[in-house]
């Protein structure tokens, strides 16, 4: 694609000296920053005259095993992301083909934070709420990048907050991008739920009415993960944090239709009249309809003043029926945006003197892995943390979140040589490290978690307790 | 943009009819006429076409299939990428990008039960192959916007939206896979010039209504003519025919020297 149309189109994948494709060779790679089913995310820089230095995140799918070519996720990110444009969705800079191993590559412009993380610090780190001036610009820019996605059609069917990334120090510090387009859909046609198509994403952010059983996604159902984010930034808590019944491919999901009921209250039929239509409505009385709540109150879960436009909004965005939902567009117009402090470009760093600005940290960066992912037992690079750009970091929740960074891989050099990090975590961290050996804490404790990731196909929140996974396929 | 045709990949790569008609000259030197190039390429859309009946995929991923195949051989020429690993190839990719995802060894053993010629012989392995070499050749660029989705809108416009016509317009908007509009005229002038056609064919007076529209009627008048002379030229194509084409692709320096000596034995003749 683009310049890099020359450089992708080769099969000399190996050279003489390295095991490098031609294209790769213009990038200088630092290490691992994440991991998912679809394969791995390092983080690399330009080595070309133009851009150098510049931060990139490039995410590996891997060549299915069940010998189905390219995976179909892959295909929709790159040919939705081929189409668009906008200041606050990530930007695909290159798409990389390796004929040898038939993997393909996907290069964005780097970002260092994300919505994931930036709650996480506050909560376990600061102890200290998110600040108005970053919830309202954080807000205000990602209903600017959904706006544009909505208007194209889109529908991005997987707002969370680790999708949600915020660029690092630069020119565009503190600018938001929607990231992870691998379940985003054009809808010019009716669109069947994804558990049809097998794909489980997590549930803490979806709509009522796809819980309910709804047959076809509509624009709302990304409103509604955005006012589920928006809690989340008031509070630093998930605001519904149902436990997920994984077992079938149901989308019938009672415990998370209760932690909103037990919020929001039961929906009615006089306000959502089409709920006697929902598969899930009509056959599960006893359960979802039998058990109500009283004195259910949205205000007082995010603590904020019921006549309080932050408060209108919110409740406009978590609104029962997806017809009367707040959309895109208009919830840009709303009165919480054009009052004091004005939403701004960098979400991190409020304009008024005196406020106190807070250092997230950056993105941890596991510089013991090549592009293979096999372990590569040289002296580390120690990461910079500087020019730290943005990027497709589309599986930010996946990287190894408990690191403070720069994450120091001396424990790992002290491991025998094993051919895949993998078996290394497996093999000693659990006691050993955690016992003296000269590793961080956090280094064991993030394999760990990478360890239970990749037994149930997902991956684990280190923020939340065991049973609250999340998982993606 | 996904919606926006105005402002999508599909409206920035539309060609001249002459960058379409470019014979690669890899192919050149195989004795691939324009004639033939046309004729392989129709030919593969009606494999396409062929096959997406057996996996049951809608029109709309045959119609995307064919643009990609298309699209490969304004870049590409059909010696290095040989159509008939292309076709199936794409048919496999549109389903990917359509979401109906149909799988490699289901298409594999489809080719088989349909060719029986070796030259049809391929495994998944090669689908696999291909399929990345094409995402390269279309530079990743995926989205396509078909005629289908602006007919409903305008036959119901026109006042014409009764199941005879929309099953005209229909069948020819597929027809006109058979030949490279798609990747010349924007999709709303081709489904245009169908109903141009089939309101001809029906006696239906729509000059009014053709008046009314903003569109350059000569355009919409000018992709007519390429349908019906299409139609006119495709009426006697046999089998024959398009295999001889094909053999060109496949065969080797030998036939190339029967060709040319066939050719100066013709100027010698003269």
């Amino acid at each position: 694609m683009g310049d890099g149309n020359s450089a992708s189109g080769n099969n000399r994948s190996n050279n003489n000296n390295s095991n490098k494709p031609e294209w790769l060779q213009q990038y200088d790679l630092i290490g691992k920053i994440g991991e998912g089913t679809y394969g791995l995310v390092f983080l690399a820089r330009i080595k070309s005259a133009t851009n150098r230095g510049k931060s990139i995140a490039i995410k590996k799918f891997k060549q299915s095993k069940d010998g189905d070519g390219v995976s179909p996720t892959a295909i929709r990110e790159i040919m939705l992301l081929r189409e668009i444009t906008h200041e606050n969705v990530v930007k695909l800079v290159n798409v990389h083909i390796n004929h040898a191993d038939m993997s393909l590559y996907l290069a964005f412009d780097y970002a260092e934070h994300d919505l994931y993380e930036i709650i996480r610090h506050h909560r376990d780190k600061v102890s200290n709420p998110i600040n108005q001036y970053t919830v309202k610009s954080l807000l205000w820019q990602l209903l600017n990048g959904l706006n544009y996605l909505h208007s194209n059609w889109i529908i991005h069917r997987d707002l969370k907050p680790s999708n949600i990334l915020v660029m690092g120090e630069g020119e565009e510090h503190g600018v938001v991008k929607i990231a992870d387009f691998g379940l985003a859909r054009i809808y010019q046609a009716p669109l069947k739920p994804l558990s049809e198509n097998g794909v489980v994403v997590t549930i803490w952010y979806r709509a009522p009415e796809l819980l309910l059983g709804a047959k076809h996604y509509t624009s709302a159902v990304d409103m509604w993960a955005v006012g589920c984010i928006f809690a989340e930034l008031l509070t630093l808590k998930p605001l519904f944090q149902g436990a997920e019944v994984k077992a079938t491919p149901n989308p019938f999901q009672l415990d998370q239709l209760d932690k909103i009921f037990k919020v929001l209250g039961h929906p009615t039929l006089e306000k959502w009249p089409t709920l006697a239509y929902l598969p899930h409505w009509q056959s599960d009385l006893q359960h979802i309809q039998g058990h109500k709540y009283d004195n259910t109150s949205l205000c007082n879960v995010v603590h904020l003043p019921p006549k309080s436009p932050a408060y209108d909004l919110l409740s406009k965005m978590l609104e029962y029926d997806p017809r009367k939902r707040i959309t895109a567009a208009q919830a840009l117009e709303h009165e919480y945006f054009k009052m004091e402090p004005q939403p701004g470009r960098n979400a991190l760093v409020p304009c008024q003197p005196g406020e106190k600005i807070v250092n997230y940290p950056t993105r941890p960066v596991d510089s013991t892995i090549d592009f293979e992912g096999t372990t590569n037992l040289q002296p580390s690079q120690q990461v910079s943390s500087g020019n730290a750009v943005s990027g497709g970091m589309p599986g930010g929740h996946l990287s190894n979140r408990s690191v403070p960074r720069p994450m120091n891989v001396v424990g790992m050099q002290r491991m025998p040589p094993m051919q895949h990090y993998n078996l290394a975590s497996q093999a000693g961290m659990g006691g050993g490290m955690n016992s003296g050996i000269s590793m961080p804490r956090g280094v064991a404790q993030a394999h760990q978690q990478q360890q239970l990731r990749r037994k149930d196909g997902g991956m684990m929140l280190s923020g939340y307790p065991p049973q609250q996974k999340s998982r993606r396929n | 943009m996904a919606t926006n045709f105005w402002t999508s990949s599909h409206y920035k790569q539309l060609v001249e009819p002459e960058e379409v008609d470019m014979v690669n000259p890899l192919d050149k030197e195989k004795g691939i006429t324009l004639e033939d190039f046309k004729l392989i390429k129709m030919h593969m859309a009606n494999c396409i076409s062929k096959l997406a009946q057996h996996v049951k995929v809608r029109q709309r991923v045959v119609a995307t299939a064919v643009t990609y195949m298309r699209r490969v051989y304004t870049r590409k020429s059909m010696a290095e990428y040989d159509p008939r690993l292309v076709a199936p190839t794409c048919l496999y990719l549109a389903s990917k990008a359509e979401e109906s995802t149909v799988q490699a060894r289901l298409l594999v053993f489809y080719i088989k039960k349909s060719y029986t010629d070796d030259k049809y012989r391929f495994e998944i392995k090669d689908i696999l192959e291909m399929e990345m070499k094409i995402l390269e050749a279309l530079n990743y660029y995926l989205v396509v916007f078909h005629p289908y989705r602006s007919l409903s809108q305008l036959l119901q416009d026109a006042g014409l939206s009764d199941i005879n016509m929309t099953q005209l317009t229909w069948g020819l908007i597929n027809d006109t896979y058979k030949m490279d509009l798609i990747l010349v005229h924007p999709p709303h002038l081709i489904a245009l010039a169908c109903i141009y056609i089939a309101s001809v064919l029906r006696e239906k007076d729509t000059t009014a209504w053709f008046e009314e529209l903003r569109v350059d009627m000569n355009v919409v008048k000018n992709i007519s003519m390429e349908i019906l002379d299409f139609y006119e030229g495709n009426r006697m194509i046999s089998d024959e025919r398009i295999n001889a084409a094909l053999n060109k692709l496949s065969s080797s320096v030998l036939y190339i020297k029967v060709h040319l000596l066939v050719s100066f034995q013709g100027h010698a003749l003269v």
